[in-house]
């Protein structure tokens, strides 16, 4: 039941139909030479800056949380959403999925839906932070906006499973009960772990360096 | 995973065999032939000579055993919804959504354990945007000092009690304790592109050009391919 781990599809190459996870490379691909547009000249520093998040992002990957029969893994793409804003965080979910693709989690067909499915709740989270720091602390907008950040993404990698399974293997659509009975439950508690997450890493920032959260009048950083 | 990502590291730059002297782009090649055909077959014939190859190819590589195991048994674990789903009652159906990724993850495994990362890398920098193509360089070197740091940090907060008590107590220190993985990376990234300026950094990490060198190995590696290519001819109709 590996393939459950809501938000990172750890599906291997052969496994989907081409035309779902085809149009999900094109796509991806697609959106990574928009994002790279925007960012412009983009700054070395703000590689550098991305490259040390992603690094980040997959040491945190890494740690397993054990939740009964499977392990739950943080993505943080929504304090990465906040922190870099879309373009820029699903810069670092695109190199992110493709590292863990070479490191066997995750064919290497499936590196597109995976940018798409964490870069789908990274892309709310900025805007979403922006809208709740107007009347919340910077902690309790951050940890919102991390836990709407990983529902979101949850609900991505869910319908691509369910595409998956109702297309792509074709599946009896009763087996969408059981991974609706199995993924249910993670996807809250992956909204609740993310969010704890978020509410002490704003916490923290806000005391120590706020100038990095959006919103303040400081340089920041993550102008994308 | 942090470890085996360090060790297939360690493996890929350390190894002598005619795999590790082959140029990356002749294996990248080679990897995406098997990959493609993989996914493009329905012959159970082709797919069974694909693993073959590819496990043939691995073992070869002198990477540990355990590791080759890992990597042929991830697939028929990642795979089992799928394969649950799928099942109509043959032997072929299963057979083959095993068959695909074993030869893949087989293959990858093998391209990844015997080709160091820059030149693994520096082939799929050309092909990505350029901030892209830098982001692989620079995330993969960082993942290795941040997740070392992140380590010393979780040790540190246990021997002095942060581990302990409350719920809410511990979550609230899992956040200080990522929010200072941050504030690292962030700095980390202000020194590292100080240094990428000093080392006359112009707006692009440049992969070297190992990576295209061809040498006599790689006679082996079109020798493979010519293999699977011919395997791809005579068994692509047969069952």
């Amino acid at each position: 039941m590996g393939a459950v781990a809501v938000s990172h599809l750890h599906i291997p190459d052969g496994v989907l139909a081409w035309w779902v996870w085809a149009p999900g490379l094109a796509l991806a691909l697609l959106l990574l030479v928009l994002a790279s547009r925007r960012a412009g000249h983009d700054e070395g520093v703000q590689v550098a800056l991305r490259g040390a998040l992603g690094g980040l992002v997959l040491a945190a990957m890494a740690v397993e949380l054990p939740l009964g029969p499977v392990d739950y893994h943080l993505s943080l793409a929504g304090p990465l959403g906040v922190l870099l804003g879309a373009a820029g965080a699903f810069q670092v979910l695109f190199v992110v999925s493709a590292i863990l693709a070479l490191a066997g989690h995750g064919g290497f067909t499936v590196i597109g839906l995976n940018a798409l499915v964490l870069g789908s709740g990274a892309a709310l989270a900025r805007p979403l932070y922006r809208a709740l720091r107007a009347h919340r602390s910077p902690a309790v907008s951050l940890a919102l906006a991390a836990g709407a950040a990983q529902g979101v993404s949850g609900l991505a990698w869910f319908a691509v499973v369910g595409l998956a399974l109702r297309l792509g293997v074709a599946a009896a659509p009763a087996r969408l009960g059981v991974l609706s009975g199995i993924a249910l439950p993670l996807w809250v508690v992956g909204m609740l772990l993310e969010g704890a997450v978020g509410y002490g890493l704003g916490r923290f920032l806000a005391k120590v360096r706020p100038d990095l959260l959006p919103g303040t009048t400081a340089p920041r950083v993550g102008a994308a | 995973m942090i470890g085996v990502m360090a060790r297939i590291d360690h493996l890929a730059s350390r190894g002598g065999t005619v795999w590790h002297r082959a140029s990356a782009l002749s294996k990248l090649i080679l990897a995406l032939l098997v990959l493609a055909l993989a996914l493009a077959t329905r012959s159970l014939a082709l797919l069974g000579a694909l693993y073959a190859l590819a496990a043939a190819l691995a073992l070869t590589s002198r990477l540990p055993l355990r590791l080759v195991a890992i990597a042929a048994g991830y697939p028929i674990v990642f795979s089992g919804l799928f394969l649950v789903s799928a099942w109509d009652g043959t032997w072929q159906t299963p057979a083959r959504l095993l068959l695909r990724p074993l030869a893949a993850s087989l293959i990858a495994v093998w391209l990844v354990g015997t080709t160091p990362y820059p030149d693994l890398f520096a082939p799929l920098s050309r092909v990505l945007p350029r901030s892209v193509g830098d982001g692989l360089f620079l995330t993969y070197r960082a993942l290795f000092d941040i997740g070392a740091r992140g380590e010393r940090l979780w040790r540190a907060m246990r021997l002095r009690g942060g581990a302990g008590g409350a719920n809410g107590r511990r979550l609230a220190q899992a956040g200080d304790g990522f929010a200072t993985l941050v504030l690292y990376a962030f700095e980390r990234s202000q020194r590292q592109y100080a240094t990428m300026r000093l080392r006359g950094h112009q707006g692009r990490i440049c992969g070297c050009r190992h990576y295209a060198e061809l040498t006599p190995f790689d006679g082996w590696v079109a020798l493979v391919a010519a293999l699977v290519v011919t395997a791809a001819c005579v068994l692509w109709r047969s069952v």
